[in-house]
């Protein structure tokens, strides 16, 4: 029996799991996501993670391995660091075991991940430095509408006649809003405007990682986003991209799964190699 | 009865000292060494390697100049080159031509590419003051060509530095010079055996610092820092991460920044070898003490010295085995090639190297730098994947 935990320090969220895992058996013991909101990430991530154990009577020294993804490789206590597209291929696998791609979109970036049945990225590719396709724009966008955060996905799904908009640069895309408002267009299509353009983009992104032989699974944040996952389904329709993609009710935890999972396979690893000690 | 008190330096002292000198792109210690006894000399050289047993042995204190890092702005000096030329030749004009170097009284340009080369010649025409000396070094390594090419070379040099100095550089002088080098070089390798048996109580970037210091310090010096931080490092209680071990290389001459080096340890991997510093560690053993010290100097070169694209290697099959012997050495997991855009040698030389550790299945990544890059996230990126690959997927 061996118990892991993937911490996933993220820009906008903090996700973090517990697992006990037995050869292939896999048990989920906790979850827990925090938004960080102006915080200490790693402040955050370090009490997030005690009050984990505690709720589960742990100690940190019941865990065999604790893995980081994200950016929680400054953490202190944590065993080892697994990189976002391998925590997230892995992740996605274990939520939906026909993918074989995914798309994590999160506060800051957008990537494209291909992977084998075991996990093992194949591709990837990621969104430029622009900020217009992440979850931080979408956000302040919202802010400026004086729209609630979890009401965006139901909002951008009513909108019949969505606005274009710039899908390079976010400066343009918060100036093409303002010019929307000041027209008079509904807050629902300027969403649905703002979810087709970030899908646009993705889909391109996506295209760009090679044949994916089954689901594409969207993990991370935005994938909670009906309106996007929705605007994704259609910008996949419109490239001629014939993978279904889709989202799963635990998405935003697919990149602290990997870790907690790779940590797992790495503990495992390690001691058929009789190199425990290096993960002390 | 009072104990006596033994002065304890931590590891974030020498480092803190070592970041000091790191940034003072005016060279203040060198400019008070020289200051502090009348008729010393200060000799400037350049990667990869220099004889430094002579400037010592002559009075002198040699110092690495190692471009400007990514802390100098270069504005005149990227109007003596090209923009496909590295950086280190722009921003060591820019170190000569902000008055930064003026109180270097010779400078030794020695033989890695023909940028150097002509930055040699270029010194000459800027700085007439200042002897400036473009360094040969053999390319044939038997003793009867190449060894008396040598000797002849390290004559010239020896005589240029006793004219700079105004003293003779006897024989005598030069085997204590060797002697104290011999020691310097014996830290150093037993910092990097420490950092490669236990590369969490030795952060790459802060060997990077100790050893950067070794081109300002006098190499008295260099040595009891090298060994306070060995006995500090070994007494630091720091966590061990589950990282994958990597050898880098191809850095040996314009310097990565330090975030990069920062870098590629936050992304998982241990550096568990590196040439960042060849001129540190070029003779792999002690130079003989007895005989003709200028005939010892010419046989290490020869026989007993480290490899790296910047020096010939007339047997193919040898070609890049010095990596693999390096990766076996270490424990490595795999190798980093890092290397400054535009570098002939180390980029020339890279595929070459490449073919030897595919066959040997070592696995690898590259990427390019500037001694002024900035953006550090790809470097992770990648790095980061690196790392993970080979925890993942790699077999013992």
């Amino acid at each position: 029996m061996t118990r892991t935990a993937g911490i996933d320090v993220g820009t906008g969220a903090v996700k973090t799991v517990i697992f006990e895992t037995d050869g292939a058996a896999t048990n989920w013991l906790i979850k827990r996501v925090d938004r960080v909101r102006q915080r200490d990430p790693y402040q955050l991530a370090t009490e997030t993670y005690h009050t984990a154990l505690e709720e589960l009577g742990m100690r940190h020294g019941d865990l065999d391995y604790v893995a980081t993804t994200g950016e929680g490789e400054s953490l202190s206590f944590h065993t080892g660091h697994f990189y976002s597209m391998t925590t997230h291929a892995r992740g996605a696998i274990y939520l939906d075991p026909e993918a074989r791609g995914a798309l994590d979109v999160g506060a800051l970036h957008g990537r494209a991940i291909r992977m084998d049945g075991r996990g093992k990225v194949l591709s990837y590719k990621m969104t430029s430095q622009c900020a217009s396709g992440s979850g931080q724009f979408l956000e302040n966008i919202s802010r400026y509408l004086g729209i609630a955060q979890d009401e965006i996905g139901a909002l951008s799904k009513q909108g019949t006649s969505p606005e274009k908009v710039s899908g390079i640069c976010a400066v343009l895309a918060e100036t093409d809003v303002i010019n929307m408002v000041s027209r008079g267009i509904s807050a629902a299509n300027i969403l649905r405007g703002i979810h087709s353009s970030m899908a646009d983009r993705l889909a391109k992104l996506i295209k760009t990682i090679g044949s994916v032989d089954g689901v594409v699974l969207m993990t991370g944040g935005l994938a909670h986003d009906e309106g996007l996952v929705a605007a994704m389904q259609e910008a996949m329709r419109q490239e001629k991209v014939q993978w279904p993609v889709r989202n799963h009710p635990d998405s935003i935890y697919a990149g602290a799964i990997g870790a907690a999972l790779w940590g797992a396979f790495r503990h495992e690893k390690l001691a058929r190699e009789e190199a425990l000690e290096q993960a002390a | 009865m009072s104990t006596p008190v033994t002065e304890i330096i931590t590891v974030t002292e020498i480092i803190a000292r070592c970041q000091a000198l790191f940034d003072d792109l005016n060279f203040t210690y060198a400019r008070e060494w020289k200051a502090a006894v009348p008729g010393r000399i200060v000799v400037g050289y350049m990667p990869f390697y220099v004889p430094r047993e002579l400037i010592h042995a002559a009075g002198g204190l040699p110092l690495g100049v190692l471009g400007g890092g990514e802390q100098l702005e270069v504005i005149q000096g990227d109007a003596y080159y090209q923009s496909y030329i590295c950086r280190i030749p722009r921003s060591t004009i820019e170190l000569g031509v902000t008055n930064r170097l003026d109180f270097v009284d010779a400078m030794l340009f020695p033989s890695i590419c023909d940028v150097i080369r002509n930055l040699s010649g270029m010194w000459k025409i800027m700085f007439p003051k200042v002897r400036s000396r473009y360094f040969d070094v053999p390319q044939n390594f038997s003793d009867g060509v190449g060894g008396t090419f040598y000797i002849h070379e390290l004559t010239e040099l020896r005589e240029m530095l006793a004219e700079a100095s105004g003293r003779a550089v006897t024989d005598a002088a030069i085997r204590a010079s060797i002697a104290l080098y011999n020691e310097n070089r014996a830290l150093v390798r037993e910092v990097y055996a420490f950092r490669a048996r236990q590369p969490w109580k030795a952060p790459s970037a802060e060997v990077y610092l100790l050893m950067r210091a070794g081109m300002v310090l006098a190499v008295e010096e260099h040595s009891r820092m090298l060994r306070e931080y060995l006995d500090a490092a070994a007494a630091a209680d720091r966590p061990r991460r589950d990282n994958s071990r990597v050898v880098v290389t191809g850095a040996f001459c314009e310097q990565p920044p330090l975030n990069l080096i920062k870098s590629i340890e936050l992304s998982g991997c241990y550096i568990v070898d590196d040439d960042f510093m060849l001129v540190n560690r070029w003779e792999q053993s002690d130079v003989s003490l007895d005989g003709d010290p200028v005939a010892n100097l010419a046989q290490a070169y020869l026989h007993n010295s480290a490899n790296t694209s910047a020096k010939y290697e007339p047997d193919p099959a040898q070609k890049g085995l010095y990596l693999v012997a390096a990766v076996k050495r270490t424990r490595a997991e795999g190798v980093i090639f890092a290397s400054p855009s535009f570098c002939d040698p180390a980029l020339l030389e890279r595929p070459m190297l490449q073919r030897v550790l595919a066959a040997h299945d070592i696995p690898f990544i590259a990427f390019k730098y500037a001694e002024n890059s900035g953006q550090m996230q790809p470097i992770r990126e990648q790095a980061g994947t690196f790392a993970d690959s080979i925890k993942l997927w790699s077999t013992p």
